[in-house]
């Protein structure tokens, strides 16, 4: 397994040279007190060595072993797993972005994911485990009623009992309109949950004490479709008066899946039975309620597309240095050796550079997107507070499923620079590809989030949220109008910043023709916006790069690389946006004339 | 449970309407004596048969099996052992054998569709037959007339099985340095001593002995890749009489647990001086490899079309079968809750990718075998002399494209079923697993890219390409000023004008830089293929525009190609940026600086 190391250099560049966070942060009253640049560090250091040394060995493991149920439905996690989340929990990590009332240490959710970037490379599967807990604690943050939040919440914040969101039912995945989980009303105000849940992450696990299920479910006479949804808590165990945990609630895990990945993290079919659960939220408005925090759910899901590539690159790169095979073209390198370590072909150098170029613009875009939704929750104005929403809504859909696209390419490269010995489980190189297909799936896949970004966050503001945004780039790259060793840079982003609005336009005007035009240009809109995006930080990082070797530094090494990437990045990735911007534009029909039956005979 | 239907509608297509092979068959005439169109459709018809009644039914399951290692001996999974006896009861080993030694020697044309249905159905089980088949080939091009007639007959009949032994732990694309030992002996054999890694079907209970063609060096040979040689080590020494002797002195260490092909034992091979037979010359081994590489490259190529097509018929079952949200226009099957999933376009988009990658790359496949039938059957020397440029510049891009398209069409295949394509028992992610390591053996994907662009390209200056170009201009030429051809024709036009000068661009900067070559192949290659694609979707537009109203198969041609044209095609323009984005911007990192 590729031996993992927090990259906290970059971290920092991002976070205090791009991205300015500690400034963010002393902006927002809710974090200017608590969020100081020192408490910043402590927390980073020690999250990293947690991950480094706690959770990253059980990667392999955890594949290996995958996860076992047993005749009761009770599921036993992989070694070491268990032990892991225990001292998860003593370090106060699960608490780490709560408010105070509910027991968190408030601080702001944009640190959150910066630890879960470490954790998830570290080890995605576990990850998984207090990383679903969040959309309960979203869920019941937001909807739920006080009693609900100090039953459930506190609980969940300090990682005591973690939870889940139980959504998918066989029938259904993308199309949550036609479930069919039941939930009748009982004398007391509580209702009987009946139903099959499948692919419930951590639905079943032996690593907390209770389990707080959130689902959606039907009530009697509901309407049909998505608007007759509501949200319930069901708990594994009921829980008593006093908040202890009491008998076992009608929920069983009625098998675990096998998996192309993932193996450490259990995948249950869930089976209520009349359970015992609790609305929360209005009724019939449960998707709804649960469109307020899909964004931060989302960004947890773009994460892994990061944590893919860094994970990845750290192997190969580890290997690429190491390996010896034939001689530079330019003549041998290493004349001592037999061979030349292959990081001297260009091939190989293309392929880490790609997984370079994507993992350090998709971590600067996964945090730029977690900066937004600080503000979502605790910007002092408004204004602030709708601008940033907006901003977030356009670049989830696209850090979603771009990155997690790039993710899977990533990891391809990495198997691919390893020969033979990416294709053996050994090397752990294969198990990154196998982990990081499951991304561009779940959480809505490529082709849902696709048809968000262009139907509902694009086309159906008219434009205007694409608009600030593209603006935000317009004024960047005004700023630098003259800026020598930036200009290739910039002069080709002011062109995409353009050709961007004008495709938006004729997808647009083609759209209002005929609906099928949507979805046929999607996913290549969204790509073509991803690779418009991570311009753009590429760009900004360029940028950073540069004000910092000119102030002078005792690290240019690093400050070059900087510039070197981005050089990279803008040559040999940015023109696939030709291709996706000709194929957008090719036109419903050369999707719709082949007749269904006509696919295969 | 996933199904397999072998293509055998497209596969006639491509060998009547479009490549008419029939009429090439007859004009060779070892070919006219071995072949006729009702024998390889009879051939075509039993294969199906086998890859879809046989194979297709095992290959689920054998992957959670996988193959099992226990003291040396590896133990196939479930059924294997029967499903080889069948196949080699069928007669199907020597299909593209030499007669003279019992093989049928059929063209590869059809052995290539025979291969697809085989490779498609069960990849794991179409390894043994296909390293068989190397061998044999190997053996029957450089072997003395003593070890053919004693290892060839069985070879084809399946009796006995075949290995590839070129690996080692510190050298797979690097061969120059391996280790192994020959030492010569008294008695003219060798003894052959060192340790190969990732051995296909290395060892197995199928066959009853297995025949290893290793790559090993003599004591005093010169370094490098011109010290190598070749040698044939039998798992048990054969007696003069032709029944099976004493085991030799090798044996398989540990098998591998990999991504994919679960069923195919990957073996360390520890070899200790075990009895082998020099095959061909002292220190020409690596070529004598070469002249079956080419058969083996295009048969990894069509491994990834069939595993394509594989999962792009379960894809197609499962998006019509699928209910999920409505028509972006409108409900579409108003008597059920949602539509099916074939009616949203983006599923068609992906539906639709993996056709065409398919479809197209079994028609590059079948083309490139064309090329080399008529190197190996011709009797006319400028015939030969031809086929041979054209095996050799085409054979990289079949090996790489379409192993490269087969991954995206698998990763597609799996998309479409959305949550459970990620689920095992579903079959889809298997592919996925499966296809990955066709980019890697028989040379990386890369290092045929710069197998294409170096030594194919620029080391002759440019003169099999040349061949090439002036083939496809030659039927644009034909083709122009045909109203119903001209939305394949203009596209194919720009296409092939852009690859020759992107060829240009790439040799003239390789001059000054020998790193360009290495920094444009991967995506050169693409350009390649792409642009080779839209000139069989040509080719095949030609027939299925005569008989489009006779049989809506033909029409459907016409929608696969339009979609390729404009949905597929217009990535070379991409690539060809990024290829002219150049080298330098690899090299500005130091090795550390990552
Ligand atoms: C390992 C794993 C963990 C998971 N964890 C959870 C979890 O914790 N909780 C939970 O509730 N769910 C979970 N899921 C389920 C996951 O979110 C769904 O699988 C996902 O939303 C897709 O739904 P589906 O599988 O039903 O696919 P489908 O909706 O059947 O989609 C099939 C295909 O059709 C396409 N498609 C569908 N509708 C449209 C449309 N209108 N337009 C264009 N294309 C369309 C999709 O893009 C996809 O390619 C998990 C799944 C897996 C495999
Ligand atoms: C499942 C499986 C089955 C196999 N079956 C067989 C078999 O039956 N018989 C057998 O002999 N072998 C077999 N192999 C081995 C396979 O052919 C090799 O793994 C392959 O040739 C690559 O060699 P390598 O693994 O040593 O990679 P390396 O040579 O170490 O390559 C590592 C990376 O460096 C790149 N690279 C190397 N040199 C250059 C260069 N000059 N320029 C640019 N890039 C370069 C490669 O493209 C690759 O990306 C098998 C392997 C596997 C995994």
């Amino acid at each position: 397994m590729p031996e993992y190391k927090a990259p906290l250099r970059d971290i920092k560049f991002v976070m205090d040279e791009v991205l300015d966070m500690p400034g963010h942060y002393a902006s927002l009253s809710a974090y200017a007190d608590v969020a100081t640049p020192d408490m910043i560090d402590a927390i980073i250091g020690e999250g990293a060595k947690f991950c480094e040394n706690v959770i990253a060995p059980l990667n392999r493991t955890g594949d290996i072993e995958g996860c076992t149920r047993h005749e009761d439905g009770s599921v036993t996690t992989p070694t070491g797993f268990k032990e892991a989340y225990k001292q998860f929990v003593e370090g106060g990590w699960p608490s780490m972005a709560h408010d105070e009332e509910v027991g968190g240490q408030g601080l702001p959710e944009s640190l959150g994911t910066v630890m879960s970037e470490m954790v998830g490379t570290a080890n995605w599967s576990w990850g998984m485990y207090p990383g679903l807990s969040h959309g309960a604690m979203n869920t019941i943050s937001s909807w739920g009623t006080q009693e609900q939040k100090d039953t459930y919440l506190t609980k969940l914040v300090s990682g005591e009992w973690t939870g889940t969101m139980c959504l998918t039912e066989p029938h259904c995945g993308s199309d949550l309109g036609i479930l069919k989980t039941k939930a009748e009303p009982n004398a007391d105000g509580s209702y009987a949950i009946s139903g099959t849940k499948i692919f419930i992450s951590a639905g079943e696990h032996d690593m907390a004490d209770n389990i707080v299920h959130i689902v959606l479910a039907r009530l009697p006479g509901a309407p049909e479709g998505t608007k007759g949804i509501s949200l319930f808590i069901v708990p594994k165990f009921n829980v008593a008066e006093d908040g202890s945990v009491a008998d076992r609630n009608a929920v069983v895990c009625g098998s675990i899946e096998h998996k192309m990945g993932i193996h450490g993290n259990s995948t249950c079919v869930m089976n209520f039975d009349g359970a015992k659960g609790f609305l929360i939220g209005p009724e019939n408005k449960g998707l709804n309620c649960m469109f307020t925090f899909m964004n931060t759910a989302r960004i947890g899901t773009a994460l892994q597309g990061v944590t893919s590539c860094e994970g990845s690159f750290q192997g190969a790169l580890a290997y690429a240095k190491d390996r010896l095979a034939m001689r530079s073209l330019t003549g041998p390198k290493a004349p001592e050796k037999p061979a030349d370590p292959i990081i001297v072909h260009p091939d190989v150098r293309k392929m880490l550079l790609t997984q370079k170029a994507f993992a350090e613009a998709g971590r600067a875009l996964v945090y730029m997107t977690a900066l937004q939704n600080d503000i979502v929750h605790k910007g002092d104005s408004e204004e602030d507070r709708k601008a940033a929403d907006e901003l977030l809504g356009l670049l989830t859909p696209i850090a979603k499923a771009f990155l997690t696209e790039a993710g899977v390419e990533a990891t391809n490269l990495g198997v691919q620079v390893f020969g033979g010995h990416g294709f053996i489980a050994e090397w752990g190189m294969e198990q990154l590809v196998r982990d990081a297909k499951i991304s561009t799936i779940y959480e809505g896949t490529t082709g849902i989030q696709a048809l968000d970004l262009l139907g509902r966050k694009v086309l159906m503001t008219q434009g205007q949220s694409l608009k600030n945004f593209t603006k935000m780039i317009h004024k960047f790259c005004q700023a630098e109008e003259g800026n020598e060793e930036l200009a290739p840079f910039v002069s080709q982003l002011v062109e995409l910043n353009k050709e961007w609005g004008d495709l938006t336009m004729k997808v647009g005007m083609s759209a209002m023709k005929n609906r099928d035009e949507v979805g046929s240009a999607s996913v290549d809109y969204l790509m073509y916006s991803g690779y418009v995006t991570l311009a753009y930080l590429w760009a900004k990082m360029a940028k950073a790069a540069q004000d910092a070797l000119a102030a002078g530094t005792t690290e240019e090494d690093f400050y070059k690389a900087k510039l070197t990437t981005a050089r990279f990045y803008f040559t040999r990735i940015l023109p696939r946006t030709k291709s996706h911007a000709a194929t957008m534009l090719a036109g419903a029909d050369t999707l719709m004339d082949l007749d269904e039956e006509h696919f295969a005979f | 449970m996933p199904e397999y239907k072998a293509p055998l509608r497209d596969m006639r297509f491509l060998l009547n309407d479009v490549f008419d092979a029939p009429k090439l068959w007859a004009e060779m005439p070892r070919l006219a004596e071995a072949v006729d169109p009702e024998t390889a459709d009879a051939i075509l018809e039993e294969a199906g048969k086998i890859a879809g009644n046989v194979l297709a039914p095992l290959n689920r399951e054998a992957d959670e099996q996988g193959s099992k290692w226990s003291d040396g001996e590896v133990t196939s999974p479930d059924g294997f052992k029967e499903a080889y006896q069948t196949y080699a009861d069928g007669g199907w080993g020597g299909l593209g054998g030499n007669p003279e030694f019992g093989g049928m020697g059929m063209p590869k044309m059809l052995v290539g569709q025979v291969e697809e249905m085989v490779q498609g159905s069960n990849m794991s089980f179409g390894l043994a037959p296909m390293l068989t088949a190397g061998a044999a080939l190997a053996l029957n091009a450089h072997g003395s007339q003593e070890l053919k007639d004693k290892y060839l007959p069985n070879m084809y009949s399946g009796q006995w099985a075949g290995a590839m032994d070129l690996t080692e732990p510190h050298a797979g694309t690097d061969l120059g340095i391996i280790r192994t030992k020959a030492e010569p002996q008294a008695d003219g054999s060798y003894a052959v001593s060192g340790t190969k890694i990732f051995i296909t079907w290395g060892e197995h209970d199928m066959a009853e002995n297995i025949i290893h063609l290793v790559l090993a060096k003599l004591p005093d040979a010169p370094a490098g890749p011109k010290g190598i040689s070749l040698f044939l080590v039998p798992k048990f020494l054969v007696n003069e009489d032709g029944s099976l002797g004493e085991r030799n002195q090798f044996s398989c260490g540990s098998i591998e647990h990999k991504m994919g092909i679960k069923a195919s034992a990957t073996c360390v091979m520890n070899y200790d001086g075990a009895k082998g037979w020099l095959v061909g010359e002292v220190n020409k081994g690596l070529n004598a490899m070469f002249t079956m590489m080419n058969y083996e490259r295009v048969a990894v190529g069509i491994q990834g079309i069939g595993a394509a097509e594989n999962s792009y018929q379960n894809a197609v079952l499962y998006a019509n079968d699928r209910i999920q949200s409505r028509a972006p226009t409108g409900p579409v099957a108003k008597d059920k809750a949602a539509d099916p999933i074939i009616v949203h376009p983006d599923v068609r988009r992906m539906l639709l990718t993996m056709r065409a990658l398919t479809e197209g790359g079994r028609a590059f496949s079948t083309y490139a075998s064309k090329w080399l039938d008529i190197a190996k059957f011709s009797d006319n020397e400028d015939d030969v002399k031809h086929a041979e440029a054209m095996v050799a510049l085409l054979t990289p891009v079949v090996k790489s494209f379409l192993t490269d398209t087969a991954l995206e069409s698998a990763v597609a295949g799996q998309q479409i079923f959305g949550g459970h394509g990620f689920i095992r028992e579903w079959g889809q992610e298997q592919h996925v697993r499966d296809i990955r390591i066709t980019q890697i053996y028989e040379g990386t994907n890369g290092i045929q890219s710069l197998d294409l662009i170096g030594r194919k390209i620029a080391a002759n200056g440019g003169a099999f390409f040349k061949i090439y170009v002036e083939e496809i201009n030659q039927f644009i030429a034909a083709q122009e000023g045909k109203d119903n051809m001209v939305e394949f024709i203009t596209p194919l036009k720009a296409a092939v004008a852009n690859l020759v000068d992107l060829t240009e661009w790439v040799m003239e900067k390789a001059q000054s830089n020998p790193n360009e070559i290495g920094a444009s192949s991967v995506e050169y290659l693409q350009v390649f293929g792409y642009t080779s694609m839209a000139y069989m979707f040509a080719l095949s537009a030609i027939p299925a525009l005569e008989k489009a109203d006779a049989e809506p198969f033909y029409a459907n041609k016409l929608a696969t190609a339009r979609f390729f044209t404009k949905r597929l095609l217009p990535r070379y323009i991409s690539l060809s940026e990024a290829v002219k984005g150049g080298a330098d911007c690899l090299y500005e990192l130091e090795a550390e600086q990552f």
